[in-house]
């Protein structure tokens, strides 16, 4: 009873025959099964992706506590979960019970984050540096206005050049942010709107 | 980081090397000008890539130095995109924009079977200019086209960088393509470096 009202998926399993002995309901809700057609299982490929013969505890001895695993549900879906497994003694048998909890939105922020540490690092190499070397080059135009060195010509297309990376930098920051703001569900409407450019 | 005086003493032909260049931003248009120079030195001819100055301006940047416009090839990408007149050259050849980069392959890869010396090496005149108009994973494949292209005709040739202008995998790239990576304010001030400053 206690442990149908925790949000963590249970399983008891019988570790000689790898049968499915017992469920919680939130073990049900996450393997999108019932109870009495996941009782009598075999865990190998059906809530376990590990093969027979290579099952992490019994064949290849390897605790698991908190270890990021992943869990076939009845739909095929692979949910990415924090696996622990612990034996215990019920009556005169020893059991695995396998505990797991769903990290989906964990990951998903996982990606979010890789996602925008990848714009910020796009940002600084297509906007930040090559701003750095305009403005050197804007420096080096000043002095070739007053060298007299160079025609008009030459200083206007040089500064035309500096137009146009300026130009194409503010459109790449732009394209970057809409991007990164498209991604994101967790930006307020208003605040994406702006930063899509809408 | 290998010396910068290592890089021009070397031996381009038949031993072809590949190097990449970063400096800071206030030094790049120096460390261009001072390859060009150095590699004349080795009798080498060379080919620049300029996504940074238009010919024209690098020209008289060169003639200033000494360097006359039959002793180096160029490949401008900038001058349409700036608006200037592409003048008819036989050691210039005119990209519409940095970001085609067929054309600039096509144009890399007909100039080095155009140019008569038997030793030649490429400037890469700057790979954060390309950053300006291709995202970084395009400009990764694009130097590595330019890299085999390189390496298969056995023609040396240096990428300009501004430090730190490179993320850690396309450095890790580049790395894995070049033969040696050199930073100019290294060399420039081997004493500061040193000691870590």
């Amino acid at each position: 009873m206690v442990f149908d009202r925790i949000q963590t998926g249970i399983l008891i399993i019988d570790p000689e025959t790898h049968t499915i002995i017992d469920a919680n309901n939130h073990a049900e809700s996450l393997l999108s099964i019932k109870k009495d057609k996941l009782i009598g299982k075999i865990c190998h490929d059906f809530v376990c992706p590990a093969h027979c013969g290579q099952c992490p505890i019994t064949d290849l001895n390897t605790p698991l506590h908190n270890t990021e695993r992943t869990l076939i549900a009845a739909n095929g879906e692979r949910i990415p979960i924090l696996k622990t497994v612990a034996q215990a003694s019920i009556g005169e048998r020893t059991y695995l019970i396998e505990s797991f909890v769903d990290i989906r939105d964990r990951k998903k922020a996982e990606k979010r984050r890789i996602a925008l540490l990848a714009y910020l690092n796009e940002s600084v190499l297509r906007i930040k540096k090559p701003l750095e070397l305009t403005g050197e080059n804007l420096r080096l135009i000043e002095q070739q206005v007053g060298s007299g060195d160079f025609t008009t010509e030459e200083i206007r297309m040089q500064i035309r050049l500096q137009f146009n990376n300026v130009k194409t930098m503010v459109e790449t920051l732009q394209d970057l942010a809409s991007k990164a703001a498209e991604e994101r569900d967790d930006i307020p409407e208003n605040f994406r709107e702006f930063f899509i450019g809408k | 980081m290998s010396s910068l005086a290592d890089i021009f003493s070397l031996n381009l032909s038949p031993d072809t090397k590949l190097y990449l260049l970063l400096s800071t931003p206030q030094d790049i248009n120096a460390m261009s000008l001072m390859v060009v120079k150095k590699i004349l030195e080795v009798k080498c001819t060379p080919l620049v890539i300029s996504l940074n100055q238009p010919c024209q301006v690098l020209a008289k940047s060169y003639a200033k130095e000494g360097i006359s416009p039959d002793q180096y090839y160029v490949i401008d990408a900038v001058t349409h995109y700036s608006g200037g007149t592409c003048l008819p050259n036989a050691h210039t050849r005119y990209v519409n924009h940095p970001a085609d980069l067929t054309s600039l392959g096509i144009a890399i890869t007909e100039f080095l079977h155009q140019m008569p010396s038997p030793r030649k090496c490429i400037v890469f005149d700057s790979v954060s200019m390309l950053l300006i108009h291709i995202p970084s994973a395009t400009a990764s494949k694009f130097l590595q086209f330019v890299v085999n292209k390189l390496k298969i005709s056995e023609v040396s040739g240096v990428f300009l960088c501004v430090e730190n202008g490179l993320d850690p995998t396309i450095l890790s790239q580049m790395s894995a393509f070049v033969d040696k990576i050199v930073n100019y304010d290294e060399q420039k001030n081997p004493l500061l470096s040193k000691h870590g400053l």
